[in-house]
């Protein structure tokens, strides 16, 4: 209520100043006119009665302030009139001002930057409805504790999973390839299943038309065949076209009708794969689903886990081969997948920016230092007559927080553009339904910054100059000659900003070295002009094992057959140099007969077919490979790289040992199909080079190479180098493999090796890392030596007269240059010490935090050397000026 | 003779709007009316007094508006809001409370103890 009032009444002061001046005076004046004419009728005579009123009542003009100062509003005219002066002062030195507020605006833009980007991926990334409540459904095989994996269920198990009591809402999903048919070419469609219960689940409306909603698969008649588009789908099939709701989209000769394209920031299934559009699910549709568990407000992740660990156990006794051996139950947050990919770099890039920003606040503190000397005089008429100590204070901080405001302001627009940049640079590492959007939480955090920074750079000084020593500073000219004690202290900033910039400078060459390894990292193989596509076999489960490795032969075959084709091979594995991931293609375990250790022997096992090591130019080093009998026979021989054959045969004997892989035995899943002997004995009859298997970042692991026959699924692969650019070929792939079978679907899943390696996560990351180290390294050596000159060219101007004189007793112009840089390379090489100390402990943080990034010795001497050089640089510029002015000038100006 | 009296700290605010609760006055008026209140024995400084009405009106407390005065002049006249009431009344409890335990302690005799 009170409040209220006060509000009221100050914005009523604030606002119509001029009414309530007038108001305040119009009351006084009534009430001396009354006073007077009271005092005239107890018989005082009038001129005698106007005198005494006045007198009592003192001035009218002082009664406004006093009305001021009487509702609060004092301290906020007051501050008015600081800043309003301190504008007045920075538009007197423009150069000084636009120097400050872009060192800050540079800093507060870069922090910015980089908290809207990790409050947009990682602290609110999800549009989702209750999206901090959402858990991927990941169990931890206990076999493979490294990678969680996720888990799927039958229809019924899924029912009644979804009365447990932690959930809230759940629904199931399963990404599915299908094929576009109805077009010349069939086109390979990723498709989700999704329940019906999506759009409540989600509380993501359609873009245009409408999403799948429950009514689609009502019961009690067959589900309406009706397909919703994804926006990434819609736009480059479609164009974007606004008219697509209510047409057809064949797939699988089945025809589907358009009713509605999701919005960007709708890709629930990434964590799994991207699709293209989303069908509703019924059990007929799909065997299996993926639960997707909303849980209910305020239960734990370790609760629902131990309660979803019985559910699951009990699933298991009904299908057994759906889950693995031994397992947990640990489900994870939606975005945990991402904080484990990006979580290192957004902490080390903010890190970077801090480190930018405190050298942007010490070179305000720095310019505010600098001025504030000249203004010395001025600071110290005003204390002497009677401004408090206080007040200076105020009126200085004020001055800094004005332009770290200022440079908000500009900080404001370039962190819009550089949140972006990671974005672009490492598309794949941040969920797709992030977006950089300026709201609240950012604005407040860039305000606060502002502040913060303000009292940062501003107390300092603050405090320093509002302490001058009175009768010192009055009684002396403006010329003083000899050393300034604040000299000392803006040397140790520019120490300290030397030194910080070591660090940025040193953590930049380190990711540029990093990223330089990686470029130049031998992978064993030659990736040119080599496409990887995938081919999905149809779905048989009769285990003809002959048919399908014979149609694959085919397939190997008919592929060959294209004109610019030069060679194709067949592998089941993943992309090489990718880390393997799910199945079949992990380190998997292998034994060797007669060697009995306790350590687990690891190898990379991998289905190919002969040809794929002339494809990738793998060379055979020993023995040989296996032939087209052996080929379609599948057991008995195996090839191995060159690190296992060295690991367990160091003196060069590997060929004739046998091994043994256990995991190639027969698993019984429907879809797939093993030789009869594939997890027996096998002989080692080759030894191949190495090749890079378990990401560009590892040391090459080994690797075992056995026929593809041996174990395949209702999927396989191939590698086809080509004599042109691998995608030009593609149509010409198609059509070949379509004479051949009309519905057959190729899949790329590369389309160019070289660029595989650039979408390597640790490429990305270590691109990411160099580009904005070296953006922020650049830009902290450019503040520090705007930071170094503008102190040095202070004390040249305070020191003019100094050199004046001594030039005129006879001082080379050298000697003043020499005099000059002498003590700015004391002070940067003062810098440099403590940068190297700083160096030596962040580099063990450093170290942890990335894996390979070698901040060695040659790094550490380019960049003190690229540092003494734009110093020296810097200092020599401004010393050679102060030597030019004629001694005669300096002198009269006196 | 009657003796002037000194102003006791804070008493100012609740004079005032006790004055006011009378009926609307203009700020020479509520002046006027607790030095006649008082039987002339109250001397309220001038300064000070304008100074507590604007801050009373600040609180909201007191609301002024332009009016006729009686020798048709404009001025400022003062009523209370209900706020005013309310704070005049918990004032003026709050006053009588203090004067009982005041005075209570200073007609205490040697006996009484």
């Amino acid at each position: 209520m009170t409040f209220f009032a006060n509000l009221a009444s100050w914005w009523n002061a604030l606002i119509h100043r001029k009414r309530v001046d007038s108001d305040v005076e119009a009351e006084l004046q009534f009430h001396i006119d009354a006073h007077t004419q009271a005092l005239i009728e107890s018989g005082i005579s009038p001129g005698e009665a106007e005198r005494q009123s006045k007198v009592e009542f003192g001035r009218v003009g002082v009664q406004k302030e006093l009305y001021r100062s009487a509702i609060g509003l004092r301290p906020l005219e007051e501050i008015g009139g600081d800043l309003r002066y301190g504008v007045r002062s920075f538009f007197r030195k423009p150069g000084f001002a636009l120097i400050a507020i872009l060192s800050l605006g540079l800093g507060i833009g870069a922090t910015t930057a980089i908290f809207s980007l990790i409050y947009a991926t990682l602290l609110h990334p999800f549009p989702y409805a209750g999206a901090d409540r959402i858990v991927n459904p990941a169990l931890t095989d206990q076999a493979h504790p490294q990678v969680p994996t996720w888990f799927a269920l039958t229809p019924s198990q899924f029912e009644s999973f979804s009365k447990a009591k932690s959930i809230d809402s759940v629904i199931g999903f399963l990404p599915n390839g299908l094929t576009a048919t109805g077009s010349d070419l069939p086109e390979d469609v990723q498709a989700a299943y999704v329940t019906s219960n999506v759009s409540s689940f989600l509380g993501v409306s359609a873009k245009l038309g409408r999403g799948i909603e429950p009514f689609d698969v009502a019961e009690g008649r067959p589900p309406s065949n009706i397909v919703v588009l994804d926006y990434k789908y819609w736009q480059h099939k479609y164009n974007s076209d606004a008219k697509i709701v209510g047409q057809v989209l064949q797939l699988n000769h089945v025809n589907y009708t358009i009713v509605g394209v999701m919005p960007r920031q709708f890709a629930f299934t990434q964590t799994v794969r991207n699709v293209d559009v989303y069908i509703p699910w019924t059990a007929a549709r799909c065997p299996n689903i993926f639960p997707w568990i909303k849980l209910k407000p305020g239960v734990s992740i370790s609760a629902a886990n131990a309660e979803f660990q019985s559910f699951l156990n009990e699933f298991k006794r009904e299908t057994p081969k759906h889950f693995p051996e031994a397992f947990q139950v640990t489900v994870q947050p939606i975005i945990e997948p991402y904080v484990h990919r990006t979580g290192h770099t957004l902490a080390l890039l903010f890190a970077s920016v801090i480190l930018l920003l405190l050298i942007g606040c010490a070179n305000c503190s720095i310019l505010l230092l600098a001025r504030g000397e000249s203004r010395q005089q001025e600071l110290a008429i005003r204390s002497a007559i009677g401004a408090s100590r206080f007040r200076i204070v105020r009126q200085l901080l004020i001055e800094a927080l004005a332009m770290s405001c200022a440079g908000a302001l500009i900080g404001a627009v370039f962190s819009y553009w550089l949140a972006k940049l990671p974005l672009q640079l490492m598309p794949d590492a941040f969920p797709q339904e992030a977006a950089i959007t300026i709201n609240l939480p950012i604005l407040a955090f860039s305000i606060s910054l502002a502040l913060i920074t303000g009292v940062l750079s501003g107390l300092f000084p603050a405090m320093r100059l509002s302490r001058p020593n009175l009768s010192q500073v009055i009684q002396s000219t403006s010329h003083t000659i000899g050393v300034n004690t604040s000299r000392r202290v803006l040397n140790i900033l520019i120490s300290s900003q030397i030194a910080l910039t070591f660090v940025l400078l040193g953590a930049a060459g380190a990711a540029i070295a990093g990223f330089l390894k990686i470029t130049s990292t031998q992978l064993g193989y030659d990736p040119h002009n080599v496409m990887v596509v995938g081919i999905p076999l149809k779905r048989d489960t009769s285990k003809n094992r002959d048919a399908r490795s014979a149609y694959i032969d085919q397939v190997e075959k008919t592929v060959a057959g294209v004109p610019s084709v030069l060679a194709v091979a067949v592998s089941n594995r993943g992309i090489p140099p990718s880390p393997p991931f799910g199945g079949i293609g992990t380190q998997g375990q292998f034994e060797i007969l007669g060697v009995h250790t306790q350590q687990e022997k690891l190898a990379v096992i991998s289905l190919v077919s002969p040809e794929y090591f002339s494809t990738l130019d793998i060379p055979l080093l020993k023995g040989r490979l296996w032939d087209q009998s052996e080929n379609r026979r599948g057991d008995f021989v195996a090839v191995v790289n060159h690190t296992l054959a060295a690991r367990y045969w160091p003196k060069g004997d590997a060929i004739g040992h046998q091994i043994r892989v256990d995991s190639l035995k027969d698993d019984g899943a429907p879809l797939s199909v093993a030789s009869a002997q594939s997890a027996q004995q096998r002989q080692i009859i080759g030894v191949v080079a190495d090749s890079r298997n378990d990401g560009i970042e590892h040391p090459v692991a080994p690797a075992i190479y056995v026929p593809y026959t041996t174990f395949m699924w209702d999927y396989t692969q191939l590698f086809i180098r080509t004599s042109h650019e691998p995608l030009s070929s593609l149509r010409a792939i198609r059509s070949a493999l379509r004479s051949d079978n009309a519905e057959q679907r190729v899949i790329v899943a590369s389309a160019n090796l070289e660029e595989a390696l650039q979408l390597q996560p640790v490429w990305a990351q270590q691109r990411l890392f160099s580009i904005l180290f070296s953006c922020f390294a650049l830009l902290a050596l450019v503040l520090s030596l705007v930071g170094l000159g503008s102190t040095l060219s202070f004390a040249i101007a305070q020191r003019r007269s100094e050199f004046g004189i001594r030039m005129a007793l006879g001082a080379q112009r050298a000697h003043i240059v020499w005099i000059v840089s002498k003590t700015s390379l004391a002070t940067v090489g003062g810098g440099i010490v403590a940068g190297l100390l700083l160096n030596f402990f962040t580099e063990k943080a450093l170290q942890h935090w990335t894996p390979d990034s070698i901040s060695g010795s040659w790094v550490l001497s380019c960049v003190t050397l690229l540092l003494l050089i734009c110093a020296a640089t810097t200092s020599l510029m401004l010393a050679v000026r102060a030597a030019q002015v004629n001694p005669s000038q300096t002198l009269r100006c006196e | 003779m009657d003796k002037q009296v000194e102003l006791l700290q804070g008493t100012l605010e609740i004079l005032i709007l006790k004055a006011v609760s009378l009926g609307p006055l203009h700020g020479y008026g509520i002046l006027q009316r607790i030095h006649q209140i008082s039987g002339e024995r109250l001397q309220i400084p001038q300064g000070s007094f304008y100074i507590a009405l604007y801050r009373i009106e600040h609180k909201g407390w007191l609301k002024g508006e332009w009016g006729e005065s009686d020798n048709n002049r404009r001025a400022k006249f003062y009523r209370l809001t209900p706020a005013g009431t309310r704070q005049l009344r918990s004032e003026t409890e709050k006053w009588s409370q203090m004067t009982d335990v005041v005075d209570g302690i200073l007609r205490t005799t040697p006996e009484q103890i």
